[in-house]
């Protein structure tokens, strides 16, 4: 246990109401990731300290970087709190700093402990110079410094240099569960992600048409819902086979109204399975007007299925931005393999744009698909992912 | 449930005995054939004995012969060795190409070479008039393959060949893949008039990471080493691949004439029977069952309304291997080759391709047509 990261929390703070379940959350959360790790948790006047050896920092440091709650955090000295110890920590912290790149630097001090006797301003200018005498390659810049050489005195004295940027958001859990439908495409694992980012737990539901769709692209689902899981904890994925239902749709359905039907389907299921997984809302992927079937009336149309939450973090988000996240998370390499089949010959080549609700719902119930959605509920499979 | 194999023109069954052979003629040469000692020219004589045995297959002497690491580097070769002309000039493409021609003919692009590429009929056959008015002064090369990989359209290579003869000015190379040809249908390099042709020796039953390039004259390859083949395809010969590529090409070109008649009656049956299920039809529709514009030993089948994929998905689970297009195009959206012929999309992305080989038996294709005719009807969409 010889390094120690200092934790920053973020929207917790103003949660003040909700705070002690928020940070009970956060820390049972963090315990989780970092099971099989050698690490200890202490939470103190609203600061996270985590314990561990230096061998687990890599390990330690991604899960922290991925751990929704945590604004940032930064790996600090812990010295006892006399001058000649806290200036030492901040040239090697300043050190390691400009190795890192950086040129210039500045000073920020914050005391707790009002006892000791240098205040902030005396501390900051103490532990500046000695950092220009033994780091000449830094220069300081209190306006936009490359490095924010940080000291605080609580119980003892902590000292860090650069901080990393966490996921900042709420504590997985907080917000309740929802559950994602996940598809093999860009879409879905982004809304995830970004959903656990709002506290809520992912559960994961995905459409399994085999053998219109491969089970390389199962394989794809699966490995997509193990990537969510590393920002959201855990993620239960069901897989539903949806073939019996998707050739009922295209039997008795007007060709231009598949694809609506199939998502009303899906929507319907999807409510159903979140009753049996304590579910309060319903994730999606969608961005208006990006396909036909996600025009405002046709998301209305399929909305008409649950009366739980719709979450739709990408509602109003550019494709291209939607590309950016999924690289930065690490999911787009994966939703891009080349598993999806040509939907070609099962879409409709005119869908229908604007669901007029009432009629289409009247046509939908006349499928009568339900027997066929209780087999494909019945039949339905669950992994695990995460922890 | 047995496995049976329709995936020939992919890679075919080795010939176990073939291989065997060839691994114990290398092991019995274990040295460099490139060496200068007693040893070395041991396994210089294996291996040139090898080369004489392809050339015999080929019609063709073996001072024309150089063996390469697969058919792919084979079609490589005449068309890389552009590059070391000073001035980039043109080349004819047909549009139906295997990958290892028309996407490496399209790099010359890159270094300023123009590429014009020519679209066959309907029928997936080209015409060596189109081929020819393509050609302007500057073309060094045209390219056309003598059987496609994906049709089995039987393409016009000595007209062309003939054509090209015919053109005022200098003649362009006329550079052929001929991976489907080699000991399926009578191909004869010298005979047909092409100057480059490319085989392989695993589809035909040979040993994999072999191939064989026909060159009539020499060729200052781009890629430079130890100046192995005559400075054609640089790199330690392989002495067991040409063995095997030898014997192998002996056995299926000694055998042709009879196993060629056996294939046509076999493909016959498989295009009558595909005409059975409804709607369901050969690639081109123009293809009779006994049609012989087409090689006998593939077919490109559509079941439309049912995406290629998952035909060949569901082949699979009823124990039928066959491809969707060409195996190396499998997972890519585009069908070139069909696209190319103004195919509709709705019957391209539909098609599936289905090889036979001398092992393919009458009862093996009744069973296909029965699994093809109980899965379209059961998932058409």
């Amino acid at each position: 246990m010889d390094i120690i990261y200092l934790i920053k929390i973020g929207e917790i703070i103003l949660k003040l109401g909700n705070r002690r379940e928020f940070e009970d959350r956060l820390r049972y959360d963090l315990k989780r990731r970092l099971s099989g790790i050698p690490a200890r948790i202490e939470i103190s006047v609203g600061r996270y300290f985590l314990h561990t050896g230096e061998e687990h920092a890599p390990a330690v440091e991604l899960i922290l970087s991925r751990t929704p709650g945590v604004n940032g955090f930064a790996k600090a000295f812990k010295r006892e709190k006399n001058m000649d110890e806290i200036a030492a920590a901040a040239v090697l912290a300043a050190r390691e700093a400009s190795d890192g790149g950086a040129s210039s630097f500045k000073v920020e001090s914050r005391r707790s402990d009002k006892s000791f006797p240098l205040d902030s301003y005396a501390i900051s200018a103490a532990v500046g110079e000695i950092i220009l005498e033994k780091v000449p390659a830094l220069r300081v810049d209190v306006r936009n410094p490359d490095v924010v050489i940080n000291v605080e005195i609580r119980d003892k004295a902590f000292i860090y240099g650069r901080v990393q940027v966490g996921q900042k958001g709420l504590p997985v859990g907080v917000s309740g569960k929802g559950l994602l439908l996940l598809s093999g495409g860009i879409d879905s694992p982004v809304a995830g992600w970004m959903m656990a980012k709002r506290g809520l737990s992912i559960e994961a539901l995905y459409f399994h048409a085999y053998p219109y769709t491969s089970d390389e692209a199962l394989g794809k689902v699966k490995r997509l819902a193990e990537l969510v899981a590393d920002y959201a904890g855990e993620v239960k994925l069901h897989v539903a086979s949806f073939t019996e239902v998707q050739l009922a749709i295209k039997k008795r359905a007007d060709e231009s109204r598949t694809t609506l039907y199939m998502r009303g389907a899906m929507m319907r299921v999807a409510h159903r399975v979140a009753a049996m997984s304590g579910a309060h809302s319903i994730i999606t992927g969608e961005s208006l007007g990006q396909v036909a079937s996600q025009t405002a009336e046709n998301l209305r149309f399929t909305g008409s299925f649950t009366d739980l939450a719709i979450l739709r973090p990408l509602v109003g988000i550019d494709k291209e931005d939607t590309i950016r996240m999924a690289k930065a998370i690490g999911t787009y390499e994966t939703s891009i393999l080349p598993f999806e089949d040509c939907c070609v010959l099962f879409s409709p080549r005119h869908p229908i744009l604007k669901a007029v609700l009432d009629e289409e719902r009247k046509a939908y119930d006349a499928m009568e698909l339900d027997p066929l959605l209780d087999e494909t509920i019945l039949s339905m499979l669950t992994f695990r992912y995460g922890f | 449930m047995p496995n049976i194999y329709l995936d020939w023109a992919s890679t075919a069954p080795p010939h176990i005995d073939i291989l065997e052979t060839a691994l114990r003629a290398a092991a019995a040469d274990p040295a460099n054939p490139s060496s200068i000692h007693a040893g070395g020219k041991s396994a210089r004589a294996v291996f040139e004995k090898a080369r004489d045995g392809l050339a015999a297959c080929l019609g063709t002497e073996p001072c024309k012969v150089f063996f390469t690491s697969g058919g792919s580097e084979a079609d490589a070769i005449p068309i890389l060795a552009l590059l070391r002309r000073r001035r980039a000039g043109s080349i004819v493409l047909s549009a139906i190409e295997h990958p290892a021609a028309f996407e490496q003919a399209l790099v010359l692009e890159r270094f300023g070479w123009k590429v014009r590429i020519v679209k066959p009929g309907p029928n997936g056959i080209l015409d060596p008039g189109a081929l020819v008015q393509a050609v302007e002064q500057d073309t060094e090369l045209v390219i056309c393959m003598a059987v496609n990989n994906e049709t089995g359209a039987i393409q016009p290579v000595a007209r062309l060949a003939e054509a090209l003869s015919g053109i005022a000015g200098k003649r362009p190379r006329l550079v052929c893949d001929a991976v489907q040809a080699l000991g399926k249908i009578p191909f004869d390099p010298e005979r047909l008039g092409v100057d480059c042709a490319s085989f392989s020796a695993h589809k035909i039953g040979g040993p994999r990471g072999i191939g064989a390039l026909y060159s009539r004259t020499p060729i200052e390859s781009l890629m430079v080493g130890g100046g192995q083949e005559r400075g054609v395809r640089p790199g330690t010969e392989n002495l067991q691949g040409a063995v095997g590529f030898a014997l192998a090409s002996a056995r299926s070109v000694n055998g042709l004439e009879e196993s060629r008649l056996r294939a046509r009656d076999l493909m016959e049956r498989l295009l009558v029977g595909i005409r059975s299920i409804s709607g369901a039809l050969a690639m081109p529709p123009s293809r009779s069952p006994c049609d012989d514009r087409f090689s006998p030993w593939l077919a490109s089948l559509s079941f439309p309304g049912l995406a290629a994929e998952t035909t060949v998905r569901l082949m699979s689970d009823s124990g039928y291997f066959l491809s969707a297009g060409s195996a190396c195009s499998s997972g890519k959206k585009e069908r070139r080759v069909l696209d190319a012929m103004g195919i509709p999309e709705e019957l391209s992305l539909a098609s599936v391709r289905v090889s036979i080989g001398p092992a393919t038996t009458t009862d093996e294709i009744d069973g296909a047509l029965a699994a093809f005719d109980e899965i379209y009807h059961r998932y058409k969409t």
